[in-house]
């Protein structure tokens, strides 16, 4: 695993921006070969889209052959509500990019079979090679998309009950009424996030501190459910200073430093390095 | 210059919204149909996104701008027909293809008094009329006969009518054809359809009252003016459904404190505008023939023991019951969703005091909105921003231009009619010879740059005066007037200081600045 520390969250919007335009231009993608990407919502993601639309506007960078899927959706909540997933990714991001709308995949939580979206998802995914970049975040209790705490490690995308927790955190989106809170969601599983060739972490705000050591310094723990990402082998997370407080200094001056190492090792390894190959550091 | 899918999306702007604020927002346009789009359905569901990406640099994208009160423009005068058809309808769509350097894209061609056997004729002439680079025409607006003697302003005495039979004798003037009911002319593709729309009275000649609501009915608009009604009878003419002034603080009584008469809505009180409340009856002795109205039939739903607005007892009586506990009764059910938005809408009043700061329209009908000629010389600035602070919602910019209209005119004599002439001075338009104001010249653009001058309201919600609140006046906000997914896609871009760039109808540039 690797752990990226900069100083706030735009500079950590920055850096995982850059980060992603560098994946998708050494994959090369093409209309048959697309590059395929796995999405967050959320406040914590909205500095490395901002980042990514300026590419996109700058033109250093283009979705035109990207195929993105998204983590998840609420139940019975209406596709153009004002706190729909599809509302915020529309608003924030793929309104403000090149995407072809026929490439995004967002869970349809109003589908008459909720069940068989679930399958038709995963089944889409595969179809595609599975995905190659999974970008997320965490929330306070260390769940990743609406995995909260508890869920199966193994699970796959499916129907999950929010947990209290979250539909608090959540009312004050829906003018603080909690019985208008949707009680359900539809997720990608803890599996699905694992399956993806690479999982990028955004985490920060000193909110999320306690999350991160738990999911970096102790054992996997379906209570935190993003620590199973321990068992990924190619997994990075990006952090502000803030995210860092509950961290030992040891573990930060840890990653720190093989931060610096990678950084030597990747300017070794660029000159023979084939296109579209990443580079799987010995450090991970 | 096309878009491969017909979809546009103007992108670095900002676009006014119904409440008068402005947001940096992109907006997706269907060129082909000529609509404005739901963004986000035709992303998710049509799964199209535009071809075609328009910067606009920044500058705001408005809905086209909406002139509800125009006698004409470029030489032509809407009141004048010469037995010539064709020549009008020449004239008609000489004005709708040039009047959009303005930034206007619908208006309400005006007609003026007319001698009674021209109207029939005249008006069925402006049926909404539109073309691929023009504006739209939305049908006419009818400024008399049935006016005041003593406010009547430019309009010829002799032609002046009392409306004895009520709607009947609207009939008769302005012909049945012309009258008939909405249910779609609104905004049909062909031009088949009359195109009533507005008309401007005085309550208080007789009859007109008693026509209101079946002018109602017809989806035509009415509104006070050129009247010299007192307070009560232009409360209970809103009641009824009037739902506009005319030309506010022209032609009508001054404001005086103890009768404040038609501008006087603009300051409605929740006290006298309770449903319960019989309403004061101060009433000008003239008034003697004025019939009793009825208030809607939603009004006796309730038990309301006596909602009637009977002109009956003494004005003495009426500024007693002030100080008497209030008549109201029992608390009614707001109306339960009106049929018509042209109807007068009733809502709940409050039996008693109440302790929510802020909350003071509770109103048992809603303020009239008003046309206001901001051109700096029909009102003064301060009266301006008098009117447009006590109701803003309400306000309606308005020309009232004469035929002279054109922004490329110079100073100088020009004919009017009938062998009078007419002097341009700037900005003010005279009866040759003298000081006497023949009319305006101004452009609605300018009117919302100084609207905003002179009340010191942002450039939104200026715009907002000339945009969403003369479409809902006319209940065509869901087509004119509004950004709304659906609605047409006719723009006004302005710069910051709201200088007009270009303009837009049904998604295709027709006119730019300096082209």
């Amino acid at each position: 695993m690797r752990l990226v520390i900069r100083d706030d969250p735009q500079i950590v919007g920055q850096y995982i921006a850059n980060y992603i335009r560098k994946r998708i231009h050494d994959f090369s993608p093409t209309p048959e070969r697309p590059f395929v990407l796995g999405l967050p919502t959320g406040s914590t993601p909205l500095p490395t889209y901002k980042a990514l639309i300026a590419m996109v506007k700058e033109k250093t960078l283009s979705f035109k052959n990207v195929v993105t899927f998204n983590m998840d959706e609420y139940v019975g909540l209406p596709q153009d509500h004002q706190q729909s997933y599809h509302t915020f990714m529309f608003r924030e991001f793929f309104s403000q990019i090149d995407i072809p709308p026929s490439q995004v995949n967002i869970l349809d939580g109003n589908a008459e079979d909720l069940i068989a979206e679930c399958t038709s998802y995963e089944q889409r995914i595969k179809e595609l090679g599975g995905i190659e970049l999974f970008l997320g975040g965490i929330g306070d209790d260390g769940h990743i998309a609406f995995n909260e705490p508890g869920s199966s490690l193994a699970s796959r995308t499916r129907i999950k009950t929010l947990a209290y927790d979250t539909i608090l955190a959540n009312a004050r989106f829906f003018n603080d009424d909690i019985s208008a809170v949707p009680r359900m969601a539809l997720t990608v599983g803890v599996a699905t996030v694992l399956d993806a060739r690479e999982v990028v972490v955004i985490v920060t705000g000193q909110r999320k501190a306690l999350a991160l050591s738990k999911t970096i310094e102790e054992g996997v723990n379906h209570l935190w459910t993003l620590s199973a990402l321990q068992l990924h082998p190619w997994a990075l997370i990006v952090t502000d200073e803030d995210a860092t407080a509950e961290l030992h200094v040891k573990t930060v001056k840890y990653f720190k430093s093989i931060e610096r190492v990678q950084e030597e090792v990747e300017i070794i390894q660029a000159r023979p390095k084939v296109k579209g190959d990443s580079i799987q550091a010995a450090v991970a | 210059m096309t878009s491969p899918n017909g979809l546009i999306c103007f992108t670095n702007c900002l676009l006014p919204q119904e409440d008068g604020s402005l947001v940096q927002k992109d907006l997706w346009v269907d060129e082909r149909r000529g609509v404005i789009l739901d963004a986000q359905k035709t992303f998710y569901k049509r799964r199209e996104r535009p071809n075609r990406n328009i910067d606009m640099g920044g500058n705001i994208v408005s809905p086209g701008f909406l002139d509800i009160q125009i006698n004409g423009a470029y030489g032509f005068d809407f009141s004048v027909y010469e037995d010539d058809d064709e020549a009008y309808h020449k004239g008609v769509q000489m004005v709708a293809e040039r009047i959009v350097e303005t930034g206007v894209t619908s208006l309400l061609p005006t007609i003026i008094t007319q001698e009674k056997s021209v109207y029939p004729k005249l008006l069925s002439l402006l049926k909404p009329f539109s073309n691929s680079k023009s504006a739209t025409f939305l049908g006419w607006h009818a400024e008399g006969p049935f006016i005041d003697l003593t406010k009547r302003g430019a309009h010829t005495p002799g032609y002046l009518l009392p409306a004895v039979e009520g709607f009947k004798s609207f009939e008769e003037v302005y012909g049945a054809a012309n009258l008939v009911e909405r249910e779609d002319w609104a905004m049909s593709e062909d031009d088949q359809n009359p195109g009533v729309r507005l008309v401007t009275a005085a309550p208080e000649i007789p009859g007109v009252m008693d026509a209101l609501a079946e002018l109602n009915k017809r989806g035509i608009a009415f509104s006070i003016g050129h009247s010299v009604a007192s307070t009560d009878v232009a409360t209970a003419a809103v009641q009824n459904g009037a739902r506009l002034i005319t030309h506010l603080f022209n032609a009508m009584p001054q404001l005086h404190h103890r009768d404040p008469s038609i501008i006087g809505l603009l300051g409605a009180s929740p006290w006298l505008s309770s449903p319960f409340n019989p309403l004061p009856t101060v009433l000008p002795c003239t008034l003697d023939h004025l019939p009793p109205f009825e208030l809607p039939a939603s009004m006796h739903e309730g038990g309301a023991s006596t909602p009637t607005g009977k002109f009956s007892g003494s004005p003495q009586a009426s500024f007693a019951a002030l100080e008497e506990t209030p008549a109201h009764t029992k608390r009614q059910e707001a109306g339960a969703g009106s049929p018509s938005s042209n109807l007068p809408t009733r809502k709940q009043s409050r039996p008693s005091l109440h302790l929510d700061k802020g909350q003071i329209a509770d109103m048992s009908f809603e303020r009239p909105y008003y046309g206001l000629i901001v051109d700096g010389i029909h009102c003064h600035p301060n009266s301006v921003r008098l009117a447009y602070s006590s109701h803003p919602e309400g306000c309606i910019l308005i020309t009232d231009a004469m035929k002279i209209l054109d922004p490329n005119l110079r100073d100088g004599v020009y004919e009017w009619r009938e062998g009078r002439y007419f002097e341009k001075r700037g900005e003010g338009l005279y009866l040759e010879g003298t000081t006497t104001l023949a009319g305006s010249l101004v452009t609605l653009d300018k009117c919302v740059r100084n609207l905003s001058r002179f009340t010191g309201c942002s450039l939104g919600e200026a715009i907002r005066c000339a945009t969403y609140n003369p479409a809902k006046c006319l209940g065509i906000e869901d087509k004119k007037g509004t950004l709304r997914p659906g609605a047409h896609a006719d723009f006004v871009v302005l710069d910051r200081q709201g200088i007009v760039l270009s303009t837009w109808v049904k998604g295709k540039e027709v006119w730019v600045k300096g082209a």
